[in-house]
């Protein structure tokens, strides 16, 4: 059954991807059958339909085709096939042909050829058919980055993007051809005995890291992120990251890791989640931030994997379990709430065009829908009850305390990663407080913030379902449950069976109560307000005379503390004219956060790279004369190696 | 008759030098045809029995080598009206003391080397190694294209006399072949180096570094 609907789906996004151009109202319904059908799958084998392989005798690059769902891979293609419709319903509007032309109908044929790229990562079970659906995926993700191609910062991004997608995927042209060579044969599949191939999982950990955007490797994230069109962004933040855990879990379940990856991968996860918060902090670009935030993330993901890899390695402890079942949740919550996210930053953006957060300012007024569903994910993503990303973090957490309580080693990774998460959850809260009321809050700063005008229906609605989709997960968790079991099942064999935890059912009642009280305290607060009748004033008036919106907090000066705590790893840069004398004339102050990583690091080394092959190319003359001395030179030195290596 | 072909790698090699420390493009040629000469009459001092076949290639050799390259090199030499100074890049003295330099090297190399011990008492190999050095020199060394031929010529003469080592072995087929393969070379560099001078008016290879890339 699975099998009839994903046909429907790749008919439907292939479809789409050749009318695309031309015909933009069949395009749309065709990506919707087409996501629609993939996720009606994926939700089948979720729900208790036996897991679905398809071998065709087909040869593609001299391979068989050999297509597989199983809990895994419909877990992370249910996320594909929901953002993927939806944003292709929010693009309609928000990146129509009448605002560009040029870039709608090419925008329209790449988001189906990245849907379907995406689901067919999710579907090859042969590593040679999954590097070329890995390469289409990133390509597909280039060009839609790259929409709006004029720009100058969007081209820079474009190419940061392909080179360290391309970086990553020479990693995995080297793990997928190393098991090949091993396991004599490109087909992949559970594989526990080899103990020679566990060295593989760190090139796997590289070539998916890039793509996951994990601390170090995160360096194409935030500019892509940012420059890209906010539908992109969306995709590529909520679903195009998933793709490189959904490689690491994949093959650190098929696989056989190394004793340390539990510790390597959760150390990693809890750095990319303090260091990537305390980067979103410092931003002063919204979708900056938010990509940031994304960093963060996906270290909380990591760190419940890095508890599952720790609990598998100890006799497949339970509380492996549930930090594995935290992290796949968090996997939907994160797609659903940083989705939603990057779609109120892209309704923000066509009101008032900018994501300079410091130019923006009282939207509220202007743009209610959008301010509260934003909101809305601004509470999800900072994981505060009664929303969805606190389930998820939720699990995570009990994971790492049973595993603390244990007298293992395991106490020593686990009570480190929960302090620092709970540190970064902490920072979240801050950096997402800032960018509300930077944003929302306060007066408008600028002309283009006061003429804000609100969205339309069809980049409302997708942001509704999404805000749905948090509420439903997070009072709701129960529901999950056995989908989400299933696909853990699928990781580890041994975690299939068992009702759901004991914290799960009372955390659902917890939900819902805390639902209820901040309704009723919502209502109260309401009415009293209402009753004692409302008088709209300055938000920032601070006693002046003559107030101006300038004088309202800055995104850069609500974060200044915290990113004074962390100024080692920012070096932000700062230019400061102070006011002089008694009757100060102009003054200024104007502070930046580089990419630590990219130009400090990065850019350094590719300086020097290029200094090198600058003297190399000094060689090339173009004299005859030169090569010919070369040429003996090369001579003699060979001749030198076989008489001095050639005597004994 | 071992030393007589000892006596002609001798006066190859002392041509070797001359044509290093040469300053005039004509005395080049010069000692080019009179190695290419010498060379071409060691295989009938080589083997005993002189098949006619044998005599034949030998003396296509000293006219293909004595008579005509030097013919076509001077021809296009007048053709396009080239001054008959060398210009070197390493000087005549340098190049000089290069070339002994190199010859000294061959020896000791050669004495190194495990050859058969029939060929170890004669001069061939070193004289050999010495003349492709001394091309290389010729070839590295000198700017005009006409010189650069020359040492071209040189350095085919060492493998030439490397490759007489295995006169019983190489059927005479391959060294007719080569010799035609050297003369219909030079033979079209005489064309082109005339084409070089009409569209560029020089001959000056420092001058051809445009295409590079």
């Amino acid at each position: 059954m699975p099998g009839l609907f994903l046909l429907v789906a790749a008919t439907g996004l292939g479809a789409s991807i050749a009318f695309g151009p031309r015909c933009a109202r069949l395009w749309l319904g065709l990506t919707l059958v087409g996501t629609a059908a993939a996720l009606t799958a994926a939700l089948g084998v979720l729900t208790g339909t036996p897991e679905w392989t398809w071998r065709s005798g087909f040869l593609v690059g001299g391979e068989a085709l050999y297509f597989r769902l199983d809990g895994l891979s419909a877990w992370f293609l249910v996320l594909v096939s929901v953002v993927g419709g939806l944003g292709a319903v929010y693009s309609r509007e928000y990146w129509s042909d009448a605002h560009n032309p040029a870039s709608a109908p090419r925008g329209r044929a790449w988001w189906s050829a990245l849907v379907l790229s995406m689901g067919l990562v999710l579907l090859c079970s042969n590593g040679l058919h999954f590097l070329i659906a890995w390469e289409i995926f990133a390509l597909a993700a280039y060009f839609l980055i790259t929409l709006d191609r004029a720009q100058r910062a969007v081209r820079t991004a474009g190419w940061v993007y392909l080179a360290a997608s391309h970086a990553g995927t020479v990693c995995l042209f080297a793990f997928f051809g190393l098991l090949a060579a091993h396991t004599g044969g490109w087909e992949l599949g559970p594989l526990r005995d080899p103990g020679e191939l566990k060295p593989l999982f760190w090139l796997a950990l590289a070539g998916f890291g890039v793509k996951a955007g994990l601390f170090p490797l995160h360096i194409w994230l935030p500019s892509a992120h940012a420059n890209a069109p906010s539908h992109v962004s969306a995709i590529m933040s909520g679903v195009a990251i998933k793709m490189g855990i959904y490689g690491i879990i994949r093959f650190s379940g098929w696989l056989p890791v190394p004793a340390t990856a539990g510790w390597v991968v959760m150390g990693l996860g809890a750095v990319s989640a303090v260091l990537g918060i305390a980067f979103a902090l410092a931003q002063n670009d919204l979708k900056r931030l938010l990509a940031y935030c994304s960093v963060e993330n996906i270290g909380i993901i990591l760190v419940g994997l890095g508890a599952a890899l720790l609990g598998r390695a100890q006799g497949n402890a339970a509380w492996g379990r549930l930090a594995l079942a935290g992290a796949l949740l968090h996997v939907w919550n994160h797609g659903a709430f940083k989705s939603l996210l990057f779609f109120g930053a892209g309704s923000v953006v066509q009101a008032t065009g900018t994501r300079e957060m410091s130019r923006l300012g009282g939207l509220w007024r202007a743009l209610p829908w959008t301010t509260a569903l934003f909101a809305l994910g601004v509470l999800a993503v900072c994981g505060l009850p009664p929303l969805n990303g606190f389930v998820s973090e939720w699990l995570v957490y009990l994971g790492l305390f049973d595993a603390a309580t244990q007298r293992a080693a395991s106490v020593w990774a686990a009570l480190p990663a929960a302090i620092l998460l709970a540190m970064a959850g902490a920072m979240a809260l801050a950096g997402f407080a800032k960018a509300a009321a930077v944003v929302f809050l306060g007066a408008p700063r600028t002309q283009a913030a006061e003429r804000a005008q609100e969205c339309g229906g069809l980049m409302r609605s997708p942001m509704l379902v999404l805000a749905g989709g948090c509420v439903i997960l997070g009072l709701a968790p129960m529901l999950f449950w056995p989908t989400l079991a299933r696909a853990v099942g699928s990781w580890n064999p041994n975690w299939t069976a068992g009702a759901a935890p004991a914290p799960l059912t009372a955390l659902s009642a917890a939900q819902i109560a805390v639902a209820l009280l901040a309704g009723g305290a919502g209502v109260w607060l309401w009415r009293k307000v209402r009753g004692n009748g409302l008088r709209r004033a300055l938000t920032w008036d601070c006693g002046y005379a003559g107030p101006t919106a300038r004088m309202q907090y800055t995104s850069a000066s609500f974060a200044g503390i915290v990113t004074g705590w962390f100024g080692w790893l920012l070096q932000p840069e700062r230019q400061l004219r102070r006011p002089r004398g008694p009757l100060p004339a102009a003054a200024s102050e104007f502070v930046r956060v580089p990419e630590t990583v990219l130009e400090r690091v990065l850019g350094p080394v590719g300086t020097c790279v290029m200094r090198v092959s600058e003297t190399a190319l000094r060689l090339q003359q173009g004299r005859l004369q030169a090569y010919i001395l070369y040429v003996l030179a090369g001579l003699i030195a060979m001749g030198m190696l076989v008489l001095l290596g050639g005597q004994p | 008759m071992s030393e007589y072909i000892n006596l002609l790698i001798g006066i190859a090699m002392g041509l070797n030098l001359l044509a290093l420390g040469s300053s005039r493009l004509p005395t080049l040629i010069m000692a080019v045809a009179l190695q290419g000469m010498a060379l071409g009459l060691m295989p009938l001092l080589m083997e005993t029995e002189a098949d006619w076949r044998l005599v034949l290639v030998a003396l296509a050799t000293v006219a293909g080598k004595g008579l005509l390259i030097p013919t076509l090199l001077r021809k296009a030499m007048r053709a396009a009206h080239i001054d008959r100074e060398v210009e070197p890049f390493i000087g005549f003295v340098p190049s000089l003391l290069l070339g002994a330099g190199g010859t000294i090297a061959a020896v000791a190399l050669a004495r190194s080397l495990p050859l058969l011990p029939e060929h170890s008492g004669s001069l061939l190999v070193p004289g050999s190694l010495a003349s492709v050095f001394t091309g290389f020199v010729l070839l590295i060394g000198r700017a005009k294209a006409i010189s650069q031929v020359c040492g071209y010529l040189i350095l085919e003469n060492g493998i030439y006399l490397f490759g007489l080592l295995l006169i019983h072995y190489t059927p005479l087929m391959v060294e007719a072949g080569i010799l035609l393969d050297v003369t219909v070379g030079v033979f079209i560099i005489g064309i082109i180096v005339d084409r070089i001078q009409r569209a560029f008016d020089s001959l000056d290879t420092r001058k051809l570094t445009a295409l590079r890339e």
